[in-house]
């Protein structure tokens, strides 16, 4: 019987030393303990903010275990690539929404990050998607105890993907 | 990249910030926790307690933070250790320093409040998320 991947397309919940440590096998391929994983969420406190308007902001996520990169791109009204594959109404939108995005993140609030996992110099990094801030002064302690939870109960328990019970579908 | 050569802030607890911890490093990068005690406005020098332990922690590069005493912050920094042939030297300022508790400072780069904490759970899950990344690290495999 076919077992599709659950955590390929999930937004796995990751401490930043996991996050850090993921394998690589190709630009856009990573995989942790063997099982591929595309997206990611962590939580932290920004600690750094590199912004260029309508370019792009950087920043790191300190979630006390690793500094996660994150990038947010801010370049969708000008992105050539957009403009053939969506329409001016969807890019306006997702400009805004990253705009928005990026006009929360600042240095000492405490984030919380999805997207898509990639490399940048050699290096992991999440290429953002969405970015709420918490309030929650336990919010951080609780990411932590899901991670753990998660990595013990989850995410170390899928059948390895060499395995007859599990298919990856992307 | 430069941006990310910052190292990310050691969770630690001011009980473990003792000569002997490994975390007592000069420019060891740290988080802390803990109440405000004191706070100076001329020195930007903060004062945090945790049960009977205390920290000075360098509040000159913060901006946008106001602080209250008996208020729970948090702060990510560079810990400062005076080194102690120079002090020699200069036996007044060694005395002042001592008095004034500035043998160990942290150089804080990020602070936020955090009142409604649960300390307690905080305490706990450090012990769980450091035996967990022990774990892992150790054995990454399984």
């Amino acid at each position: 019987m076919e077992k599709k991947n659950p955590l390929y397309n999930t937004h796995v919940k990751l401490l930043a030393f996991d996050l850090l440590s993921l394998s690589q096998h190709s630009p856009d391929s990573f995989s942790r303990r063997s099982i591929p994983l595309s997206r990611a969420e962590t939580l932290g406190t920004v600690t750094l903010r590199d912004h260029k308007p309508n370019t792009f902001l950087r920043f790191a996520i300190d979630d006390g275990t690793g500094c996660v990169p994150c990038i947010l791109w801010l370049n969708h009204l000008n992105s050539p690539y957009l403009a053939r594959r969506r329409s001016p109404q969807d890019v306006r939108l997702i400009a805004d929404l990253a705009a928005r995005a990026a006009a929360v993140v600042k240095v000492g609030v405490v984030a919380r990050v999805r997207g898509r996992i990639s490399r940048y110099r050699g290096a992991v990094q999440v290429t953002v998607s969405d970015v709420m801030v918490e309030r929650d002064p336990n919010a951080e302690v609780l990411h932590w105890i899901e991670c753990v939870n998660l990595a013990r109960n989850c995410y170390n328990l899928l059948p390895h993907p060499s395995s007859s019970s599990f298919l990856l579908h992307k | 990249m430069a941006l990310f050569e910052i190292k990310s802030g050691a969770l630690v607890t001011l009980q473990e910030l003792h000569p002997s911890s490994p975390f007592f490093k000069q420019g060891a990068s740290l988080r802390i926790t803990g109440k405000l005690h004191a706070y100076s406005l001329e020195s930007g020098i903060a004062t945090i307690i945790d049960g009977d332990d205390t920290l000075k922690v360098s509040t000159e590069h913060l901006r946008d933070l106001s602080f209250r005493v008996g208020s729970v912050y948090q702060f990510i920094g560079e810990l400062c250790i005076e080194p102690e042939n120079e002090v020699k030297a200069l036996l007044i300022l060694l005395y002042l320093a001592r008095t004034l508790g500035y043998m160990r400072v942290l150089q804080a780069r990020v602070g936020r409040n955090v009142d409604g904490i649960d300390l307690n759970l905080y305490h706990q899950s450090l012990l769980l998320l450091r035996q967990f990344q022990a774990n892992h690290l150790n054995n990454p495999a399984t």
